[in-house]
């Protein structure tokens, strides 16, 4: 105990100086460093400037110094985009909608499932896989499989199966339906999206104690006062995160719609641009009509969006708590 | 944290108080339902279930079908004979038309040396070295942000931590422009490079490495062993879970990748696997008889993932918990 005790005294002199304690910057510290901070800043920071950049600039396949020169142009990416591009403002439309009715139905699902799942037994275990393999599964791969649920005019699983149970008469041409896109990616984000929610939400429900519940029984709170008074408000942070995460996720859709929603011009978000969204607008001014620079103001209002977003959600969250 | 597997025996014992409890009268289940009605309120979970399991049902049944049983109207919902001919049909013949015959997954892309194959190596190649590289540099740098002191620390860490803030299509177009610049389009390089600095997995291992005493650190120090010895000897080793956890998120993430091989590549030969099967998705517009080869294309794309997952839930459940909690 003593000698031990010496030798933590002794020690407490070196982190004074840090003389062996740390490495003092040394060579060893920067060469460890270097690999992941150069391939940093070529690949992740100088983008984000460069792109900035192009933002502001004309900077498309085709440039000639009379008719279309390239270069900057100020804010006009922007003020074409927010004030006279009808397609983006559709994509916007649309990605709002999306969000909005996926983020709530999939935290709804997610802490349902949390909940109807949360005793811990062998059957509530293999459920909990069953609901979680679509965060696993090549989301391309599953999509190719829902596309053809949905797709053929007859020969869809979806369509066999409610005709079968006498649910509609006639096949729908789920895909084929304007009205019927935003609802069926909404669908499917919370098919994927559900069990990735409910693991955090069950972590969430496990570190409740369970003796805050059994003084709630002997105060006489029935189930539902249980939930509201204790499961509800101590959720709260992993609702926190799962909101901002499933926030930002569904802003960043892409593949659902680039796979089942192609359109004829070799352009992407279905015939009558009926299930456009901000990213595949992105992939479409970028990589099909190679407007650059325009893409890239798509992409920075995309992080404006996103940015902004996480920023209200949690003041909203912070002044709900200091109300209590 | 036992999410999907077995509580530790410490945390059953437990438990077994609580059941007790349970039959004096005590509360373990704070939503236990009772009445009537108790099996029909199950009803919406077992009709979630079957459309979770849906997708996964069709795409295997689908993969087994012949040719005509594709075809039929309605669809079958159990494969009348299973056959593997959308995988390999050794009946078919490239010269010769035959009905209800057509190109297995594996007969498929021609032009290729091994066909479909080839897509299969692009992915596990690209995964494989992916993973182990990021988490390389991803560990060298958690462990000196964590545990070396040096100028500009913090200043690298706050843009580090920042830069997980935002939405990585903001990059794409540059990345894609200097990929171009560099002639890496449709090369291996163009998959890997760009994507082994991720600020996350530094994030999460410094994280992780703030956890650990630093007394292991410096008595090898004091034993004379070197930066990069200690590195490799006893800072991985400790890291061990933490590695594991993010080496399965990273890995099942490079897998299912998508847009980027999107961008980077238009020779079929240098296609991953999701790239190649929304390839052949394309060419089955409209044919009834191709959705057969374009299942067991998903049902091999998926399968890998899922299968990692299965192997090492515990680890994988840990590592998305650790890093939304945290």
């Amino acid at each position: 105990m003593q000698s031990n005790r010496r030798l933590k005294n002794s020690d407490g002199v070196s982190r004074k100086t840090g003389f062996r304690r740390f490495s003092d910057g040394g060579f060893s510290t920067y060469s460890m460093l270097a690999p992941f901070v150069g391939l940093f800043l070529i690949w992740s920071a100088y983008p984000v400037f460069k792109s900035l950049q192009m933002s502001f600039q004309r900077y498309n396949a085709i440039c000639n110094k009379d008719q279309y020169p390239c270069g900057s142009v100020g804010l006009k990416n922007y003020s074409t985009l927010i004030m006279s591009d009808a397609r983006f403002h559709k994509a916007l439309f649309h990605s709002a909608l999306y969000v909005v009715g996926a983020v709530i139905l999939s935290m709804a699902a997610s802490l349902a499932l949390a909940i109807a799942l949360q005793e811990d037994n062998r059957q509530n275990r293999i459920l909990r896989v069953i609901f979680f393999l679509p965060s696993v599964t090549s989301s391309v791969a599953i999509t190719l499989v829902w596309g053809w649920v949905f797709g053929g005019t007859t020969i869809g699983m979806a369509n066999a199966v409610l005709q079968r149970l006498g649910i509609i008469s006639h096949p729908i041409e789920w895909l084929a339906t304007p009205v019927l896109a935003i609802p069926i990616l909404i669908f499917l984000s919370v098919w994927g999206g559900a069990g990735f929610g409910m693991i955090l939400f069950l972590a969430g429900l496990n570190a409740i104690p369970s003796s805050y519940y059994e003084a709630a029984v002997i105060d006489g709170a029935g189930p539902r006062e249980r939930f509201k008074y204790i499961t509800f408000p101590l959720l709260r942070p992993v609702m926190v995160y799962v909101g901002i995460t499933g926030t930002i996720g569904a802003f960043q859709i892409f593949e659902t719609i680039y796979l089942i929603f192609p359109s004829s011009v070799g352009s992407i978000g279905g015939f009558k641009d009926e299930a456009l969204m901000i990213v595949p607008y992105l992939y479409d001014a970028g990589f099909k009509h190679f407007r650059l620079g325009y893409a890239s103001a798509v992409a920075w209002v995309l992080f404006a969006i996103i940015f902004v977003i996480s920023l209200i959600n949690l003041r909203l969250t912070k002044s709900l708590e200091d109300l209590r | 944290m036992s999410v999907f597997t077995q509580v530790p025996s410490e945390q059953k014992s437990v438990d077994e108080d609580l059941k007790a409890m349970d039959r004096f009268g005590g509360f373990t289940n704070p939503y236990e339902q009772k009445g009537k009605f108790r099996a029909l309120r199950k009803l919406p979970l077992y009709f979630m279930i079957i459309i979770m399991i849906a997708p996964y049902y069709w795409m295997i049944t689908s993969s087994f079908k012949s040719v005509k049983e594709l075809q039929t109207n309605p669809p079958t919902f159990w494969p009348k004979k299973w056959i593997i001919g959308n995988y390999y049909d050794s009946r078919f013949n490239p010269i010769k038309f035959q009905q209800d015959v057509q190109q297995g997954l594996f007969q498929r892309f021609p032009e290729l040396k091994y066909g479909f194959l080839r897509f299969i190596f692009n992915s596990l190649f690209v995964t494989v070295t992916t993973t182990f590289l990021t988490l390389f540099i991803g560990a060298l740098a958690a462990y000196v942000i964590s545990k070396h002191r040096f100028k500009g620390k913090r200043v690298i860490y706050l843009v580090i931590i920042g830069s997980m803030m935002i939405p990585w299509q903001v990059g794409i177009i540059p990345n894609f422009l200097t990929v171009k610049s560099f002639g890496w389009i449709n090369t291996y390089w163009a998959y890997i490079i760009p994507a082994l600095p991720k600020a996350f997995i530094v994030f999460f291992l410094a994280q992780y490495l703030s956890g650990i005493p630093d007394e292991l650190m410096e008595a090898a120090r004091i034993d004379g062993a070197g930066e990069y010895r200690i590195f490799w000897s006893i800072v991985l080793p400790l890291m061990k879970p933490a590695l594991v956890a993010m080496m399965i998120l990273t890995a099942i993430g490079e897998w299912n990748n998508f847009l980027w091989p999107l961008i980077i590549t238009d020779t079929q030969s240098m296609y991953n696997l999701p790239r190649a099967i929304a390839d052949i998705s394309n060419s089955a517009q409209g044919n009834l008889g191709t959705q057969g080869v374009l299942m067991a294309a998903a049902l091999l794309t998926s399968l890998p993932t899922i299968l990692l997952f299965f192997f090492t839930q515990r680890h994988f459940v840990r590592g998305i918990v650790l890093s939304g909690i945290k």
